[in-house]
């Protein structure tokens, strides 16, 4: 069955990612204007982002990871400007769409955090019924990961990032 | 209709395929290279889709990367251009198993014309004159000598696994027919493994002219005229004119008569053209080609007919767009293909192209996807883009021609554009005096017999 594809491009580039998190980390940032609040955290699609007024702003990962501070009042974005040109970036190799699990319900391969060694399984790609596991092509810790679960990718699109 | 079209090409054709869908309200899914990132249909459509790095056959010819793009992005129909998947009967087949429509003919029709022999016999079949030859392949069994005098020399040895021009030795007289056959079929056997060999007329100076066909699928047929393309180099057609200088009314339309009437009797789907070589007013089928081609812009300007948005109507299971009785031709059409080559020695030359102006004006079309800055990768052929020019008369048509080669600027790159500017001043071109081999004789600097 083809699968029907959501309102944006199926280009879902590193920059398409940065603006809806900055767009959401603005959106964080006038809330904590508006209200009395000193601090909110959210958590969505492995990438928690926690807003706090007068004290060093950080995208924070889930448990496990060092928040890495950034100083200054400003929102920032949680993902690079350019990941695609990250030196820790994993490519996909191929089109199709991307799982986290190797079956609907079951844990994920990784999670931020997580350490991996060469050729361990990372994700899933799905293209015509058959699954494909893209293996790590280094040992290393998952810094980020790039894409959403079920989400469509192109060859060369960033996957998740190792260092 | 179709509502969303993943187009499986790249350059000007794809830009070609993206403009059809665009006017047919189709949204549009571009597939790409890394190398093509910048592709002019890339920016321009409503999705794209990266397939693969540079190389073709990672990219535009990987099957199982087009078809992920195809589900990923919902696209029901694909449209493959040419060259690359268009007349690949396995991936039409690859696309009807996943209820995709394929843009194009039926994959037996592909298969079929696909096979040159077998392409041959079904032309043979279906009435089209075919260039007179041996039965199939000619064996050291086989009275040659009497099969050579049957068909009339010169006679040209053609090896069965051949193509392209290459493995073709010419026999001139019963005399040398013994030496010709021997040689072919060793060269033959060592370039291509296989020492076949089978005999057909040598036509000394034919010009190439063939005929474009629409079908429906159901039995219906037309024809739209045709294109003359005798000036080729290393069998590269190189510039394209519609109507031909040298076939009148009558001849027209008998041999398109003919082609339509086969296309019916095969229940032909979409768009094709049949290639003939043309010689003393008797025309001999060379082969079919089931797709779009490169020189299609011919036909739409003396037609009026949209050759691309007729094909994805068609494939849609509308009807043919006019009948036979209403088909005119209206004045006369010239296509030039500049190249990103050096015009002498035709050395490829890709890279950036820091000036790009295209001319314009009445009569004048660019089907081009370059633009100033645009970067041509050295990974694919080296079509810069194609000049259309269109004339009430020939004459008005080759002025207009050489006023908008003078004007085109495409600067960084090296282009053919010199050579066309040189042609469209030369004599036999003017007159329309030229066959298959002239442009290579003129390329080489020989004197060159113009004379049909």
């Amino acid at each position: 069955m083809a699968r029907q594809p959501d309102n944006k491009s199926a280009d879902k580039s590193a920059a398409n990612l940065q603006s809806d998190d900055s767009a959401l980390i603005r959106e964080l940032a006038l809330l904590l204007d508006e209200t009395s609040l000193t601090e909110i955290e959210i958590e969505r699609a492995g990438l928690r982002v926690r807003v706090a007024r007068n004290v060093t702003m950080s995208a924070a990962m889930p448990a496990g990871f060092q928040p890495v501070p950034v100083a200054g009042a400003a929102a920032v974005a949680a993902a690079d400007a350019d990941l695609a040109k990250h030196p820790g970036v994993v490519p996909s190799p191929m089109v199709g769409t991307a799982y986290w699990a190797p079956e609907p319900g079951a844990k994920p391969f990784i999670e931020v955090g997580s350490k991996v060694s060469a050729g361990q399984t990372l994700l899933i790609i799905e293209a015509m019924k058959t699954m494909n596991q893209i293996p790590s092509p280094r040992a290393g810790t998952v810094t980020q990961i790039l894409v959403e679960d079920g989400q469509p990718v192109e060859f060369g699109e960033p996957l998740v990032i190792i260092e | 209709m179709f509502d969303k079209i993943l187009i499986a090409n790249r350059g000007e054709i794809a830009l070609r395929v993206l403009r059809a869908c665009k006017e047919l309200g189709i949204s549009t899914v571009a597939v790409h290279s890394t190398a093509d990132a910048d592709a002019m249909h890339v920016r321009l459509a409503d999705e794209s889709v990266c397939i693969g790095p540079p190389p073709s056959k990672d990219s535009y010819l990987n099957i199982p990367a087009l078809l992920a793009a195809c589900e990923i992005t919902g696209a029901d129909a694909v449209h493959p251009g040419y060259g690359f998947l268009s007349e690949n009967a396995r991936f039409a087949e690859i696309l009807a198993d996943h209820n995709l429509h394929f843009i194009g003919p039926k994959a037996e029709h592909i298969r079929l014309m696909g096979d040159k022999i077998e392409a041959k016999k079904t032309a043979k079949r279906l009435g089209i004159p075919v260039v007179p030859g041996s039965d199939g392949a000619v064996s050291p069994d086989d009275d040659a000598l009497a099969i050579g005098k049957a068909i009339g020399f010169p006679v040209l040895v053609k090896a069965a696994a051949g193509g392209g021009g290459r493995g073709m030795k010419v026999a001139h007289s019963a005399d040398d027919l013994m030496m010709a056959l021997s040689t072919a079929s060793n060269e033959a056997k060592s370039a291509f493994g296989d020492a076949s060999v089978y005999l057909e007329k040598y036509l000394q100076k034919p010009r190439h002219i063939e005929i474009q066909i629409l079908g429906d699928g159901r039995g219906g047929a037309i024809h739209l005229g045709e294109r003359d393309c005798s000036l080729q180099r290393r069998h590269q057609k190189v510039w394209e004119e519609g109507p031909s200088p040298v076939l009148a009314a009558a001849a027209r339309a008998r041999i398109g008569e003919t082609c339509a009437k086969a296309m019916r009797d095969m229940k032909y789907l979409g768009v094709g053209t049949i290639e003939f070589l043309y010689e003393d007013g008797e025309f001999y089928f060379i082969e079919m080609n089931t797709r779009i081609q490169v020189e299609h812009p011919v036909t739409e300007s003396i037609t009026d007919i949209d050759l691309v948005l007729e094909q994805i109507r068609i494939a849609a299971g509308g009807d043919l767009p006019a009948k036979q009785e209403e088909i005119t031709i209206i004045g006369h059409a010239i296509e030039c293909r500049v190249n990103a080559e050096n015009p002498q020695t035709f050395r490829p030359s890709p890279g950036k192209i820091t000036q790009f102006h295209p001319p314009g004006g009445l009569g004048v079309r660019i089907d081009s996807a370059v633009y100033q800055g645009y970067v041509i990768p050295p990974y694919y052929d080296s079509l810069v883009g194609k000049l259309i020019v269109h004339g009430k008369t020939r004459a008005e048509c080759l002025m207009r021609l050489r006023r908008a080669l003078d004007e085109m600027v495409v600067e960084g790159i090296e282009t053919t554009l010199p050579l066309f500017r040189a042609l469209v001043r030369e004599a036999d071109i003017i007159n329309g005096d030229y066959h298959i081999h002239w442009l290579e004789q003129y390329l080489a600097g020989k004197p060159v017999d113009g004379k049909t």
